[in-house]
């Protein structure tokens, strides 16, 4: 049997990461799952929401709605905060107004986060994937607290084969992206972000992996700029390594 | 304050090593702490969840529960004003001050000014009290250690529960060395003594003693506070005139929820299970004059807003220790004195409207709302405040992203249009894939400059040239079939509470000696040989006894009233609490409660069979609201004001001694 989901990919590994796009998509099929991509869709609006523009995310949030509505079975995100923008955040951005708070509730019912799936909704955990050497896991802020994801991708991830897991120094500290927070406070956000990858290179690890790619493109950002060879991966292009 | 302003201070901050040190310090110490004593705490989230549902509800009926508190309080004979501002707030205690009775001074010689003992509290910080109190020619004095050290300084505090929080022990040994003439040091436990002894000066001698109050009890008239320095009994029991300041927020509906809701403040706080001194005030002691100032100075405005939640708020300050933010800012950066994430809601609506701009400074990681004993929304709160939803919303024009500069609203919007339809992304898609290369022919990752923000500290990825959406036409699927989902990962068995097999009195002696108290079972019959024997292995020849003291002590001499010279009181305990190893002492038995205070030791003797459980089994004894006031005590008194370091000893006993009566034995 198989089931047939949705796939919302975000507008961040739609433009900037599409090879975490295509690991997915196998990682998806491997597990019996089929993949099917509504072509509409674009940004979630969770940008302009967290900055406060709440009059400018809600065409967003409507245009996604409205392409989602179109289509049944869950829809899979892989990212914590877009996934938590729209499960979560929808209900707020539309909380004064009733017709389009209904159809964000019954989308919000839909969401899944990509590696919630696997393991809580299709029961996965092992999918024969191999990756020989170190691998330290990044718990994204909003996926760990937002949507209460931890044990998932900690469980996807340790049956990768021939894989060390090592377990990064104050793991659950914000890595500083924050959406336009790093842009508006870059001091703060520097700061952050230094502490994290003081952090990850205390594990020893060349391979950092998170299940968001904000967070992906922050860390490989500051890690690049500060002339240092770890890569970041998302955990989809971990779990499609055969 | 401007968003400038902030990152300007925020700047400063961050390059000020010393103010690094003692910020990390904080983190580190305050999280382990607080995670320590959740651990041992089974269904803290049970009760986070119950202590979130009270206080919706006492938001939500915040009048009615007033009128009943207030009602309570007045037949209990504690006078009440309500004050809508700072203004009358202090107007109100303008006119308390005004009916003291004072020693006539010799004529001609001018009188000194009114001398007023403060213990902390933040909503007369909010009001700026102190300087009110000043301007009118009083002379107030802060007595928690941490705050007579900011005021010293001329500072505000910088974090709502530890005021010196950005000092080391160098600068204290300084301050004291230049302001209270004592030689250089650096010695924690000296500075503390140094304080204490200044300070008891004050607590004899003031005319008024002001306290806050950490939550009020509707169903009885009680006013609890909480201290671990002694100083908030201190305020509220020796100066005639106890002045309560309270914010109208701070209610909960019963006893119950009381023991609740202490059960997370201290954890949260401190990582104690319970904070040293728990003061129960129902009515003026004898003698004294109790009133209580019921502030509201915006609370209605936040209460009737989309941040009323933010009334949930019990000033733990767990939320400023978790916050990344405040470790690299520290409390003065945010220009106001409620710091951190809650400070970040709640001052715009109390301290000023143009601080809502500090709620752009999050990452929204939410370590906010994870440690927040309460389960307030916080991050929630500040994405609110940045689409406008201020208390001020309903007069002022509602503005959406206050503080974010034009460029960056510019390229939202601009990013929103593009993201209207699919075709036009994907145009942008290609178009940025394109210029990105062209800006980075080479590297995948692009060095910005630093005014983009992003280019301050890291490189920006490039566009895909061909974006995901480009490739998707072309990916084929091999779907692997499978013959039925499988079973869903067996969640975590849920770890049942350590189940104990320890007797009660067993278990209130490991808390008592983890806190640093001394007991010894006695029976009843040996009880005098044996307290005569340990007072005389003290040297102590005089005790400050209370009606159950004075019967126990004998060939040693007694007093039943403060004197300076005596070192040691012995007090009856009316209950003990099992969980916490704390004891139940109350104002019915003489001066219970001075003899408990004043003196370095404290020696209580409490009987085996009066150990219950928990806090709420001992809140359900009557004599908890029919004495004039009560103190659950816990442990001796002590301070971790500098550096975070535990001293033992501050304003209360140092020495905690609990005689426990066996009265299972046969007489």
């Amino acid at each position: 049997m198989s089931e047939t989901i949705q796939l919302f990919i975000t507008c961040l590994i739609d433009s900037f990461f599409p090879r975490v796009g295509e690991a997915m998509v196998n990682v998806l099929n491997r597990a019996g799952v089929r993949v099917e991509f509504p072509s509409a869709q674009t940004c979630c609006g969770q940008p302009p929401f967290n900055a406060g523009f709440r009059s400018t995310a809600a065409p967003m949030a409507r245009h996604t709605i409205r392409v989602f509505e179109k289509t049944s079975g869950a829809i899979i995100i892989p990212s914590g905060s877009c996934a938590a923008m729209v499960r979560y955040g929808y209900l707020e951005l539309f909380k004064d107004d009733p017709a389009w708070l209904e159809r964000a509730r019954a989308l919000s019912g839909r969401i899944y986060e990509f590696t919630e799936y696997l393991v809580d909704m299709c029961g996965i955990t092992e999918l024969s994937a191999r990756w020989p050497g170190k691998l330290t896991y990044h718990p994204s802020c909003h996926l760990l607290r937002s949507l209460g994801v931890d044990r998932q991708p900690r469980a996807l991830l340790s049956f990768v084969k021939e894989a060390e897991i090592i377990e990064l120094p104050e793991r659950e500290d914000c890595c500083g992206f924050g959406g336009v927070f790093s842009v508006e406070h870059p001091e703060l956000s520097a700061e952050f972000l230094k502490r994290k990858i003081a952090n990850i290179d205390k594990t020893g690890s060349p391979t950092l992996v998170v299940a968001d790619t904000g967070c992906l493109m922050h860390i490989q950002g500051g890690l690049t700029r500060q002339g240092k060879n770890q890569r970041v991966l998302h955990i989809a292009e971990v779990l499609d390594n055969l | 304050m401007t968003i400038k302003t902030f990152r300007a201070r925020i700047r400063q901050s961050i390059v000020d090593d010393n103010l690094q040190l003692a910020l990390d310090n904080n983190a580190a110490r305050r999280r382990e702490g607080r995670l320590a004593a959740f651990a041992s705490f089974p269904d803290h989230q049970e009760r986070r969840a119950r202590a979130h549902a009270v206080k919706a509800d006492v938001v939500a009926h915040l009048d009615q529960y007033l009128d009943q508190f207030i009602a309570r309080l007045t037949a209990n004979g504690i006078r009440v004003h309500r004050a809508a501002d700072a203004g009358e707030a202090l107007r109100i205690f303008m006119e308390i001050a005004s009916t003291i009775q004072r020693p006539q001074a010799d004529s001609g010689v001018e009188s000194r000014p009114i001398l007023v003992a403060k213990s902390k509290s933040m909503l007369s910080e909010e009001i700026d009290f102190n300087h009110a109190l000043q301007a009118s020619g009083m002379c107030a004095v802060e007595t928690d250690l941490g705050e007579y050290i900011v005021q010293l300084r001329g500072e505000r505090p910088s974090h709502i529960i530890t005021p010196a929080v950005h000092l080391r022990r160098g600068d204290v040994g300084r301050l004291f060395a230049d302001k209270l003439g004592i030689p250089y040091t650096e010695d924690i436990p000296v500075l503390t003594n140094t304080a204490r002894k200044v300070l008891r000066d004050i607590f004899l001698t003031a005319d008024i003693g002001i306290s806050g109050v950490n939550f009020g009890v509707v169903e009885s008239g009680t006013l609890a506070l909480v201290t671990n320095e002694g100083n908030g009994r201190m305020c509220t029991t020796i100066p005639p005139v106890h002045v309560a300041l309270m914010g109208i927020e701070r209610l909960v509906p019963s006893l119950d929820d009381l023991a609740l809701f202490l059960s997370l403040l201290a954890r949260s706080a401190t990582g104690q299970k319970l904070s040293v001194y728990t003061s129960l005030i129902n009515s003026p002691l004898p003698g004294q004059t109790r009133h209580l100032i019921l502030l509201d100075n915006g609370r209605s405005a936040l209460q009737a807003s989309p941040l009323a939640e933010s009334l949930f708020c019990i000033r733990c300050g767990a939320c400023l220790n978790a916050c990344p933010v405040f470790r690299e800012a520290g409390g003065h950066a945010y220009g106001s004195v409620y710091p951190g994430p809650i400070g970040s809601v709640i001052s715009c609506a109390l301290v000023d409207p143009q601080l809502s701009s500090l709620a752009q400074a999050s990452s929204l990681c939410g370590a906010c709302n994870e440690a927040c004993p309460v389960d307030i929304d916080l991050p929630g709160m500040l994405l609110r405040i940045r689409s406008g939803h201020t208390p001020q919303m309903t007069t002022m024009e509602t503005k959406e992203g206050v503080g974010i500069p034009f460029a960056v609203k510019l390229g939202l919007k601009g990013f929103s249009l593009a993201a209207a339809t699919s075709g036009l992304f994907a145009i942008f898609q290609t178009l940025g894939g394109l210029l990105s290369r062209i800006y980075s022919p080479r590297r995948s990752y692009m060095h910005l400059p630093a005014w983009t923000g992003w280019g301050y500290s890291k490189d920006f990825p490039r566009l895909a040239v061909r974006p995901f959406r480009a490739h998707w036409g072309k990916i084929v699927q091999h779907v692997v079939e499978r013959s039925a989902p499988l079973q869903e990962n067996q969640k975590p068995s849920k770890t049942s509470p350590l189940t104990s097999n320890k007797t009660i009195s067993e278990q209130f002696i490991e808390e008592l000696t983890a806190l640093g108290g001394h007991s010894y079972i006695v029976s009843k019959k040996e009880l005098p040989a044996r307290l005569a024997e340990f007072l005389q292995s003290k040297s102590i020849d005089r005790v400050f006894v209370d009606d159950d003291g004075a019967r126990f002590v004998t060939g040693i001499s007694t007093v039943r009233r403060p004197d300076p010279s005596v070192r040691a009181g012995v007090t009856g305990a009316l209950a003990g609490v099992a969980e916490t190893g704390s004891l139940l002492l109350t104002s019915l038995g003489g001066e219970t409660l001075k003899a408990s205070l004043l003196p370095e030791v404290h020696i209580a003797v409490l009987k085996v069979s009066r150990i219950l459980s928990a806090l709420p089994d001992v809140f359900r004894l009557p004599e908890v609201t029919t004495a004039s006031a009560g103190v659950v005590i816990t442990g001796p008194s002590r301070t971790a004001d500098i550096e975070m370091t535990l001293t033992i000893g501050v304003h209360g006993p140092g020495e905690l001694h609990v005689f426990l009566i066996d009265d299972s034995l046969p007489v």
